[in-house]
């Protein structure tokens, strides 16, 4: 027969002032892994889940990203007009542009030196994007205009991105005449046309082609098709593909720090719980010693004594899930160790990581409660009842 | 009475070892934490005054016209530059990261007083135009040796074939102080320039110049020459001491002290709940004790001290454990990170906090369950079972 659980209930809140103290410190531990997790949640869907999958990108063969790729414009523009697989528009057209990318030193506002990217497009790049890229102030660029647009999230990170400042490019002013807003990371860019800044910034050639595809085109196919490619050999792939491949440094390091983490954390916690477990089992040795002499088996008992550590690190689990649900959706901003430009993004706190919370801090009672449960299950009754 | 501190926590084996475990963890991640942030800013605190770092005022991926150099020459108060190029490139793996720059050998000898060759020879390294000079950690990691052959993949700098660019080992350093890495590779801007003109064409940029500023001048007015001469472009540069660029980088990375203060915060409630729960427990345990102590006559300050210095012992233990651990482990730690993250030290000022909230820590504990024994009265503490 079981031990009821509501046993296991009333301890935890006879002892309350210790079961606080030990659910308070789980829950700290809980809350640090999952602010880590939030944050590289919030980075990496940032990436990927704005990344099209019937947008192309197209780069130079062994470059893993933009910055390192370039064309020349007379092959890029070969590129854009001899592949069939790139949709036309009613005019017979095809959806696709040469954009060029580097990221300049900016300073933020509050002090402090950062990178951000400047991407010179052609308006082409607005059909493509579509939606994906929305003008919320102001408005475009005109073509050749020394005139740039402003991704959202930059108007208050960085100094000069509001409508109507002067940006200094090298030596050349360009006015900012629109705000837009992009749910991935080209909120956190500087656009202007393409040749513009590639002539302010001293540049030979555009850095990569993007295009829209014609529906059903596989991409793993083109990609085998142009890679060897004589004339112009490029590297394809979609554009969620290339969002994604750009988040592995930091959300490497972030998953290794939380990981990390959570280990020696979790260690020190486990310990906390095991000393609270003990101690609640020796105040409770006459009790054991009665449930012993009424029948209970020793393994009911162990199962208690888990029971009760489990709640423990459950009831720290939620609260470390409190504490780190008011991250969610704050906005914040890293450099991405791939592309070394900042980038803004919110904590995510999905449910990955509430589920990650409380699987880890069960496992921090489960560990934390072997030990005492055990040493509750082997007491002999007729010496624990003599103890009062 | 120091007995009787250590009488009552070894009447409790168990809790008082895990109490100082999760201490002993607490201090060594605060230890090893601590010490990330500052040696991310070692850099700037080592840096060379008199080292003036030249590079494009518009990004760092834009590169300065080799034409510069002379130029930069000409200006009154430089004493030598030395051209300085990212190159981007592995050793037979890309996850064999590492920093690799072209630059100009006798002009890095010069300028770098504090790199000591301790294998090979400068001389060797200046006189033989396909020869490398890496570093001491980067040769152990990779078991090279003088006059062994190394192939590096350009990874930014491609040759045609995919195939690698072969370099002779010539020496290994190690670096006196935090300005340099010992996981660098240096080789011949020459070897570098000769290459891409066979590949593209056309000679390469270069990225940074590093002037040496001569005794007698001042680095200011260096600075702002050198920044004037090239204002009107065709690439406009920044002129910084080396402190300014080392905190440019750090800046750059983002916010690493602001999340690992944070983190650090974590751990430290973390921890201090763990000793306030551990000297609770033992406070309500000693009730009878401290009333028949208070019954022979020892004051309530002693009642007080006894608790406090069982808080105290614990601590004390824990943290001196978790220092020494993060000593010990500093070695294996700096290896460990070395690739992503070289230098890794810990320094004088991080054992000293941690030893501060060691004790912080202790007394904070102490504290609650110190106050109510030394206010207790002895015939209420004896009714109490």
């Amino acid at each position: 027969m079981l031990v009821p659980v509501s046993y296991n209930l009333r301890s935890l809140w006879v002892r309350r002032s210790s079961t606080l103290l030990t659910i308070i410190g789980i829950g700290a531990t809980v809350a640090v892994l999952a602010g880590v997790l939030s944050l590289q949640q919030g980075f990496a869907t940032l990436f990927a889940e704005s990344g099209r999958t019937d947008v192309a990108i197209f780069l130079r063969p062994g470059a893993t990203n933009e910055g390192d790729s370039a064309f020349r414009k007379d092959k890029a523009q070969r590129l854009i007009k001899t592949l069939p697989e790139i949709r036309s528009d009613e005019n017979e057209q095809p959806l696709a542009g040469m954009e060029c990318y580097v990221a300049v030193r900016r300073n933020r506002v509050g002090g402090g030196e950062t990178n951000v990217p400047v991407r010179g497009v052609e308006q082409r790049s607005f059909d493509i994007y579509g939606d994906g890229i929305r003008i919320v102030g102001g408005r475009r660029f005109k073509p050749g205009a020394d005139e740039v647009i402003v991704g959202a999230k930059l108007s208050d990170r960085i100094e000069d991105c509001r409508l109507g400042d002067v940006i200094v490019l090298n030596t050349a002013p360009l006015r900012v005449v629109g705000i837009f807003e992009s749910d991935g990371p080209f909120a956190s860019e500087i656009w202007g046309d393409l040749d513009r800044m590639l002539n302010a910034l001293q540049r030979p050639s555009p850095n990569r082609v993007v295009a829209q595809l014609n529906d059903g085109v596989d991409v793993e196919e083109l990609n085998e098709r142009v890679k060897d490619d004589k004339e112009v050999p490029a590297k394809v792939m979609t554009e969620r593909e290339y969002l994604t491949s750009q988040t592995s440094a930091l959300s490497g390091t972030l998953l290794f720090l939380g990981a990390f983490l959570a280990i020696v954390m979790g260690t020190a916690a486990v310990f906390t719980a095991t000393n609270t477990m003990l101690a609640a089992i020796s105040s409770r040795t006459h009790e054991i010693g009665i449930l012993l002499a009424a029948g209970f088996r020793p393994i009911p008992i162990f199962l208690s004594f888990l029971m009760e550590a489990l709640l423990l690190g459950l009831l720290g689990g939620l609260v470390g899930c409190l504490l780190s649900l008011p991250l969610n959706g704050i906005e914040t901003g890293a450099t991405n160790f791939n592309t070394f430009t900042e980038v803004a993004f919110a904590f995510r706190v999905t449910p990955v990581v509430l589920m990650t919370a409380v699987t880890f801090s069960l496992v921090l009672g489960l560990f934390g409660g072997a030990i005492p449960a055990w040493r509750a299950a082997r007491m002999v009754p007729v010496d624990a009842l003599r103890r009062r | 009475m120091v007995a009787l501190v250590f009488r009552n926590l070894l009447k409790h084996p168990i809790r008082s070892l895990l109490t100082i475990g999760s201490l002993t963890i607490a201090i060594f991640l605060l230890c090893f934490l601590r010490s990330v942030v500052t040696t991310l800013e070692a850099g700037i605190a080592s840096a060379d005054s008199r080292r003036l770092w030249v590079q494009s005022a518009v990004s760092l991926f834009v590169d300065l016209p080799t034409a510069y150099q002379a130029k930069i020459d000409a200006v009154p108060g430089v004493e030598r530059t030395c051209k300085w190029q990212w190159f981007g490139g592995y050793y037979k793996e890309p996850s064999n990261f590492f920093a690799q720059f072209a630059v100009d050998p006798d002009e890095l000898i010069t300028i770098w007083p504090e790199v000591e060759v301790v294998a090979g020879s400068k001389e060797a390294f200046a006189n033989q135009r396909n020869s490398c000079m890496v570093g001491e950690e980067l040769a152990q990691e990779f078991g090279w040796k003088v006059g062994d052959q190394v192939p590096i993949i350009g990874a930014l700098f491609p040759r045609p074939d995919g195939s690698a660019y072969m370099f002779d080992v010539a020496a290994i350093y190690r670096p006196t102080r935090a300005t340099v890495d010992s996981r660098t590779f240096f080789f011949h801007w020459k070897f570098h320039a000769e290459s891409q003109e066979a590949i593209t064409g056309s000679a390469p940029n270069v990225g940074v110049f590093v002037i040496k500023v001569a005794q007698d001048a001042d680095p200011t007015s260096v600075m702002a020459t050198v920044d004037g001469l090239f204002e009107n472009g065709p690439q406009v540069v920044q002129t910084t001491t080396e402190a300014e660029f080392n905190r440019q980088f750090v800046s750059m990375v983002g916010n690493v002290p602001k999340l690992l203060s944070f983190i650090g915060g974590g751990v430290f409630i973390a921890i201090l709940l763990a000793c306030v729960n551990t000297m609770l427990m033992a406070g309500r345990e000693q009730v009878r004790d401290v009333g028949i102590m208070k019954a022979l006559g020892f004051t309530d300050g002693s009642t007080f001290g006894l608790l406090i210095g069982q808080s105290l012992a614990l601590c004390g233990l824990g943290g001196g454990f978790g220092i020494l651990i993060a000593l010990g482990a500093q070695v294996p730690i700096a290896t460990l990170l070395g690739r992503f993250f070289p230098g890794f030290r810990i320094l004088p000022e991080t054992i000293f906090l941690a030893i501060g909230v060691t004790i912080a820590v202790g007394l904070l504990a102490g504290i609650v369950p110190g106050r109510s024994a030394s206010r207790m009265r002895a015939v209420d503490a004896l009714r109490r079972q």
